[in-house]
Order: C-alpha cells, then structure tokens, then sequence
C-alpha cells in the first residue's frame, strides 16, 4: 500500500465515524434524562404550556423523523436554533460570536507550550541528569499535576491582589498595557480589515492595520488564561521533548556522526533536533482535544465568551441543540485534527503506509 | 387569635383520630388507592380541612373578605404543618453589598429586580456599575428569570409596580383605578404624556396591544398569568377548538385614549399585584408582528435582543450577548428623571471570577459567593422586619462596604408523597430537622429559619400572629427531638423490625439540600427510619414528581407578587393529585388528594 493510500484510506474512514457520532449524540440527547420543556420553562409553568411547547419544538414526532431531520439538518450545517441558553438564536451566529475568543485563548493555548515547553525539554534532554535538568524536569511534572481549575482561581486571587502594589512587588493591572478587570472577553478588534473586491464579483479582506494599544491589550487578557489551558501540554512537551532527545543522542547515526568529527553543533542542530520532533506531532495535535475539554473550565472561570463557557452553559442549562451543535462542531475539530496528523506522519515519516 | 388557638388544639386530636382509625377501617381511604399499603397508616387527616380552606379562599374573593381569606390561609398552613405533608426549611435572604461611594436606595422582600436606578448616586461616576447573569431575551413576555427581568424593569414598564421591591404595591403607569361591584370589571386610568423612548405617547391601545401579546403570541411563557384564574389574573378571552385563545378575544378594552377596562373571570383580589409583573410590560403598539393583525415594525429576533422601546426611566444603548448590557438615561422620563447616566452589567456566571469583578472595584454594587462569604465580617443590626443592615468587611482590598439583608419572598422546603411516605415518618423527620443547626452549619447563615410555608412578611395574620406560629410550632423548633421523633413512630408501630426506608431527591444545581439530607440521616441514627439521598438531575426530579414516584424531595417557591394564594394554590389537595400531572393539576407534588373524604 503506497503511503498516499493509506491516507485515503484513513480519510474515507472518518465518514463511518461521523455517522456513528452523529447517532450517538442523537439517542444521547433526545432520549437521555434531561426534559427539554421542563429545562426552557421552568418549574412555574403550566402542563398546556409544556405541551404547547413540545408541539413547537417538534417532540412530538415518530423518534425516526426526529432522527433524519437532526442527521440532514446537521450535515448541511442548519445547526438548529438555541433553546434555553440564547433562546431562538441561530447555533451559527453563536457559533460566529463565540468562536474567535475561543480560537484566540487556544492559539495562545498551544503556542506558550511549544514555545516554552520544546525549548526546556530539549534543554534539559541535552544534559541529562544535570541540576538543570532535575529542575526542568521535576517542575514539569508538578505543573502537569495541578489541575486546570484549581490553577485558575489560584492564579485570579494572585493577581487580583496585585492591584495598587501589593505584596508581588508589582501591579498587574497597570503593568504594560493598562487594564479594568483581568477577567472578560478580549475584544479582538486591534485590526482593521477593508474588504475590495478582486476578480470583479469576489471579496478578498485585506488587512489594512493594527491597533498596537489594543493588541497588547487582547495579548495581556489572554495570557492568564492561556497559561493555564496549556499547561499541561507545556508539561507534557517537556518530558517528551527530553525523552525524543536521549534517544536520538544515543543513537547509532549520531555515534557515526560524531565518529566522522562533525562538531557537536552540527550534529544537534541538523540531526538531533529534526528527530526528535517525530514523536512530538501526535503530542501537539493531541494537545488540541486537550484545548477543547479544558476551555469548557477556563473560559467559564475567567468569564471568557467563547465557545467552552457556552458548551457548559448549554449542558448545565440542558440545552439539547446548543449542545449537540457544539458536540458537533468538536467532532469535526477533531476528525479534522486526526486527518491532519495522518498527512503530517504521511509526509514526515517515510515509514508510515508500508505492509508490516 | 381564637383560630390560632383552635387550630393548635387540633393537632393532638387529629394526630388520635388518625392513629385510632387506622384500626377501626383500615381500608376505607381506598380511593382506588388500596393497593398501596403504605396509605393505611392514616384514614382522616387534614386534607378535607385544607381542601375546604381553599375553597374558602376561591368562594371569598371580594377585596373587604380579606380577613375570610387571612383565617383560611392559616387553617392551610396549620393543615401542611399537621399533616407534615411539606417541611419549610428557610426563607431566602437577599443580601447586597455595595461600597461607600454609592448611594443606592434599600430593596424590599421582592428583590432588587423590582428596583428602578432612579435614586442612585456614585460619587465620582456618572455610570452604575452591576454584575448580572446570562439572559437573552429583552422582551417582557419572554422574560421568566431575573437576570433578565432586572434590565426589563430599567426600561419598560407595568400599569402598577412595587417601588424598590417592597411589597406594597403602588401605580406606575396609571393614575387611579375602579373596580366594579361584582369585582369583575376592572377600570384604568392611564397617566397622560407619558412618551416611550421612541416618542410615541402610552395609551390605551398599546396596553391592550401588550396584554394581547402575553396571552397570544408564540413567544410568551407566562400566559397563563393573564389567562389563568388561580394563578393569574384570569382574564375573559374565547377559546378556539383545540383549547387555544381565540386570537383578539381578551376582554381588554380600549374605552378612551386613556381609559382601559378589564374583565375577568372570577374575582381576583391580587389583580393589582400581578400586573406587576414583567409579562404586564407595555410596548408600543403594533412593534412587533407575532399575534394576529399586526405587521409589526420590526422582527422578533431584533425586539428580543437588539433593540427596546418602553416608557422606563432608561433606554437601550448596547446588548452585546453573555457579555455586557448598557442602558442610558431616559431624559423625557415620567417619573422623576434618573441622577446616573447609564448603568452597565457585566454578564459572568462564575462565582470566582464575579468575585474578581467586584474586587476590582469594577461592580459597584454585588453579592459574594459562599467560599468568600465569613458570617463573622459581618457588623449589622437586625430591625424589626427581620431585616438586617451594617457592614462587612474588610475584604482582601482592605475595603468595607455596606451591607445589607432582607428576608426575600422564597420558601425553601422537603416536602413528601403523601402516599409513599406514611404520617409519623413524615413527622419524625420534623422533629429531628433543627433549622438554626441547618442555616449555621450547610447555609452559612444564608437564609432564615422558615416554620410556615408563607413568609413573616406575609404572614396572613401579621406580626404578632406568626410569632405565635413559630412559638406554638409542634416539632420542637431548632432542637433536634430524637425522644419526639421515637414517640410518633412508637405510637404508630413503626419498630426495628418493621423499619421504613425513604429516599430523598435532590437536584444538583443545589447540592445544599443534599447536605441537609445527609445531616437528617445522621440524626435519624437508631431510629427505625432512614433516609437515603439520591442527587438528580432538575428535570428528573420534576418528572418523577410527575409520575407520582417521589418520597421526599427539595424544592423552592419564590412569590413574584405579595400574594398568599400565589403559593397556596398549590396546597389545594385535589390539585396535588399527580396522576392528573402535568396537564390537569398544577399542584406540589404531595397526592395529599388520596386522602380526602
């Protein structure tokens, strides 16, 4: 089987899974214990109103019906309306409002792990079993160990106590860039974008400029946060980092590069090195499933308005629709991720696809 | 007084009756019901005395039979309170916090979204800072919760309203009203020039035009507080075939440009009172095209969240949803013009970071959460009203600020399935649950003991009368009486070999009452019953209540209105009966109907 095969092969697979989901989520929430009527009206209404409702809604129709609207409805993307969180909004325009500030903490989210977990993990794999590397390494794991939420409420009480001075020595609110509240949404509005038309019939955006105050200011809201949904990946990049590293510096070639007198250098920059990002692709593409089940806590403690703070809303709520576009719409993230991962092993790999 | 008296006499003698009657007839409270042995332990109790007690209050509902209606409200509680068919555990305390350099006028049993920013001051702020929860509708025939009726209330308005969310109800859009003899016709004056934001003047066709709205359009959630007669105000409409309002059929007149006559079904004392209510809101007529006849001058989506248009004391600027909400002074307002020139709500739902917001200064006026709450910070003195007013702090900020309590509207409670849970069980449970150890130990002295269903504010017979009440209260009040308890289940022949199991639903949302639970577990011990919990789901609860499948459960009642029948209709025992729920009885989950005569 060629490698590019396989990768098809891999991609056609995803539709089964789609479908499998799709009914799981089905049965999950039109026959699961949560009542729909009861959850949107509240304890005060009456059974003509409930049942009036249950007409509007469309549950009283055959489950088969129920069944084949919510799987067509989904596939052309007609997510449906929100029933209690946002009452009678579109999934979409939710989707539209909340997606950005959510995709903006996730960016953070994966770039201060990698960009401070892959560096310290190399580091300390260069020179094992050194003081440095007892450091990197145990502070790794005791970072990995505290969990999300727990990071959350510590890191809102330390900051929040910084405010005019305090016993930190520093004032957060005013350091940098000043700011109100270090919880809230950022606003993400630092650039400014002018639409002209290209081709004669289609829009391009161009970016026409930025707003260097507000960015820095969107940066500083979101760098709490941020750390703290990624920390468990920066842990775990460390330690993979540093395990990818042993073993390659261990290895025969690099034994034979060294025999040849290629200076140290050489040999971690351009052999070393681009070994051992092998095994840390899935680890990254992993960390996105991660980002997406620890927002739900993150955004809800730092009232960010985005995606993981209205899936939770939706399933304490009982939101049935909110939450299954959005389980959905995670899905999809995810088949999406699993594909990525298989092109990336396709492309870096040259061993994935062979006949074993 | 003498009903008080009579009524505590009684207590003893039913508790006889019921125990000798169980040998005498053991099967004749059948009522289709004999199956389940469970019922035989009582034959007569107090649910005919309850059901005749409601009637009394349907039969009596001119406005000078206050006093008919006082005494049978009170032979309700006393029924409740003898039968043991519903355990009041406290009534909710609204407590508010707000720093110095604000000036904001106390609010009443109610609640604050009751209260209109007019009064308020911020010393160097033109603007009110507030934290609020999630909401997404701005229409007042959508709005069933809080967060959303507070902003409500800053921009439309209601023909009478309770200033500052004290229960007295006073006029608000109206100048004076008339009742006819029969207490069926009811006539408003409106008050003239009074403008909506959008510069139109109120009149006559748009209060008929919104109450049109809250009974017909697809939108409203709370029809049945216009058609409804229990619980509503219950007025005259036609019904279509399937049971439906006729649309245009509500028997709201257009008189005058100024004068609005309403009929209604049977008599309702509280009518002024429930025009309060956000539903009641009146909105231009003809804004919005969702009941027959009207276009409407913008869609629903558009009313619902991005725009208002009312008579309040400020108008809409800015609704950017689970973010923020920005109202602005209403410069052409009726009613005295507000001090502030916006108020501003920061929408966050978690507890942490609220409390974040509001030490940082950011909300001006907030609440804490249970894991930042110290009783002992508190330096408040309690008044007369049970109310109480001081100080708390210093906060992490080094800040003290105001602070204030007030007994709310809301009853907090177990209640039983009459036929799951026999009497003595019910009562031995009574006796062990000591309120103050409650409200201490899992509230943190959150809420106030409650010993009656309805709240010290609106106590049928005053003051004086509920002190009585809580002085005559049979289950030992705030003491945990193992002897009591041991007694009533001795003298039903409920031993060690025979013991009862009962199963306590809680609902997760208020992991509170699962901790009284356990506590009454604890203190039940030895004797011969237990109670198991089981933490739900809120919908599971209340569709197992439905079905008739509880033992004991939590639950709350929150008043929308200062109104005593608002709570008790529910007691109503034939209205408890589940087997008639959802659809046809609207009651407590209590089936307390089985044993009617």
């Amino acid at each position: 089987m060629s490698r590019w095969r396989y990768f098809f092969k891999r991609l056609l697979l995803s539709i089964p899974v789609l479908f499998l989901v799709l009914t799981f989520m089905f049965v999950l929430l039109r026959m699961g214990p949560v009542n729909p009527v009861a959850a949107r009206l509240g304890p005060e209404a009456t059974g003509a109103e409930a049942e009036r409702m249950r007409e509007r809604l469309g549950l009283n129709d055959p489950l088969w019906e129920q069944y084949l609207d919510f799987v067509t409805n989904f596939l052309t993307f007609d997510l449906g309306q929100s029933w209690v969180v946002y009452g009678d909004w579109e999934v979409t325009s939710i989707v539209m409002t909340a997606g950005p500030p959510t995709l903006w903490l996730g960016f953070w989210a994966i770039l201060l792990p990698l960009f401070i977990g892959i560096p310290l993990g190399f580091y300390a794999g260069l020179r094992p079993n050194s003081w440095g590397d007892y450091t990197a390494s145990v502070s790794g794991i005791l970072w990995q160990a505290m969990p999300n939420f727990w990071l959350c409420i510590l890191l809102l009480a330390l900051l929040r106590q910084t405010q005019g001075g305090g016993w930190l020595g520093f004032d957060w609110y005013t350091f940098g860039p000043e700011i109100r509240s270090i919880t809230g949404t950022p606003d993400l509005a630092f650039f400014s974008v002018s639409w002209i038309d290209a081709f004669g019939a289609v829009s391009v955006p161009l970016l026409t400029g930025i707003d260097w105050g507000a960015l820095a200011v969107d940066i500083k809201l979101i760098l709490p946060p941020a750390i703290v949904l990624g920390s468990a990946s920066m842990a775990a990049e460390l330690r993979i980092g540093r395990t990818a590293i042993l073993e390659t510096i261990n290895s025969n070639y690099v034994e034979t590069a060294r025999a040849k007198g290629l200076k140290e250098r050489a040999i971690v920059w351009k052999h070393v090195f681009r070994n051992a990002l092998i095994p840390l692709v899935p680890v990254i593409t992993n960390e996105a499933f991660l980002l997406i089940g620890g927002s739900v806590i993150v955004e809800s403690i730092f009232n960010i308005n985005g995606l993981g703070r209205i899936f939770f809303l939706a399933i304490t709520q009982g939101d049935l629709p909110l939450a299954g576009a959005l389980l959905f719409i995670f899905t999809l993230i995810i088949i999406f991720l699993n594909i990525l991962q298989d092109f990336l092993y396709t492309i870096i790999d040259p061993r994935v696809g062979y006949e074993r | 007084m003498l009903a008080l008296l009579g009524g505590s006499a009684t207590v003893g003698l039913a508790g006889c009756s019921a125990l000798l009657g169980d040998d005498d007839d053991g099967n004749g409270n059948g009522n289709g019901n004999g199956s389940d042995d469970d019922t035989n332990y009582e034959v007569s109790d107090h649910a005919n005395k309850a059901q005749a007690a409601w009637e009394r209050v349907v039969d009596h509902p001119a406005p000078e039979d206050e006093d008919t209606r006082n005494e049978a409200y009170l032979e309700i509680e006393e029924a409740v309170r003898d039968d043991m068919v519903l355990l009041p555990l406290y009534h909710s305390k609204g407590e508010r916090f707000w720093y110095d350099y604000v000036d904001i006028p106390e609010v009443g049993a109610l609640g604050i979204h009751h209260q209109q920013f007019t009064d308020v001051e911020v010393d160097g702020d033109d603007e009110l800072n507030l934290l609020n929860s999630t909401f997404d509708e701005l229409d007042p025939i959508m709005s069933t919760d809080t967060a959303s009726g507070i902003v409500i209330n800053q921009v439309y308005e209601t023909l009478t309203h309770y200033p500052n969310g004290v229960a007295e109800v006073e006029n608000k859009l109206i100048e004076e009203f008339e009742v006819s003899d029969d207490d069926l016709t009811w006539t408003f004056t409106l008050k003239e020039g009074v403008e909506f934001h959008g510069g139109e003047e109120l009149t006559a066709d748009d209060v008929r035009y919104s109450f049109r709205r809250l009974a017909e359009s697809e939108y409203s959630e709370r029809s049945n507080f216009i058609l409804g007669t229990a619980s509503g105000i219950g007025v005259e409409y036609d019904e279509t075939d399937d049971g439906d309002v006729e649309p245009d059929s509500i028997a709201v007149e257009v008189v005058d440009d100024y004068t609005v006559e309403i009929t209604i079904q049977e008599p309702q004392p509280a009518l002024l009172d429930i025009l309060t209510y956000d539903g009641f809101s009146i909105v231009p007529e003809g804004i919005v095209g969702d009941i027959d006849g009207y276009d409407g001058e913008v869609d629903h989506s558009e009313f619902q969240t991005e725009m208002a248009n009312g008579t309040g004391p400020f108008e809409y600027d800015d609704f950017s949803i689970g973010e923020e909400m920005r109202i602005v002074r209403n410069d052409n307002y009726h009613d005295g013009e507000p001090t502030i020139e916006s108020v501003h709500w920061e929408i966050n739902e978690d507890p942490e970071s609220r409390f974040t917001y509001a030490m940082e200064q950011n909300a001006d006026v907030f609440d804490i959460p249970t894991s930042q709450y110290d009783p002992s910070l508190i330096d408040a003195e309690e008044r007369d009203d049970g109310s109480e007013i001081g100080t708390y702090g210093p906060f992490e900020n080094d800040e003290e600020t105001n602070y204030l309590a007030v007994p709310e509207l809301g009853t907090f409670y177990f209640a039983f399935n009459v036929s799951n849970v026999p009497r003595p069980a019910r009562q031995a449970i009574a006796y062990v649950v000591d309120h103050e150890e409650l409200i201490e130990d899992v509230l943190e002295e959150r809420g106030f003991e409650a010993f009656g269903f309805t709240p010290p504010a609106i106590w049928p017979t005053g003051e004086d009368g509920y002190n009585q009440w809580v002085d005559e209260w049979p289950y030992s009040p705030n003491e945990t009486d193992i002897e009591g308890a041991a007694e009533v289940l001795e003298e039903a022949g409920i031993t060690e070999d025979d013991p009862i199991e009962i199963e306590a639903a809680t609902y997760e949302t208020a992991p509170e009452y699962a901790e009284m639970a356990e506590l009454i577990r604890q203190k039940l011990g030895d004797l011969p019953i237990s109670v198991t919990n089981n933490s739900t789901q809120f919908s599971t609860l209340q569709d197992r209540g439905e079905d008739g499948d509880l033992e004991m459960y939590s639950l709350g009642w929150v008043w929308s209105w200062e109104d005593v029948s608002y709570g008790h209709f529910s007691f109503e025992p034939e209205n408890t009966d589940t087997s008639r729920m959802p659809g046809d009885a609207t009651g407590y989950y209590l089936d307390w109907q089985v044993n009617l005569d």
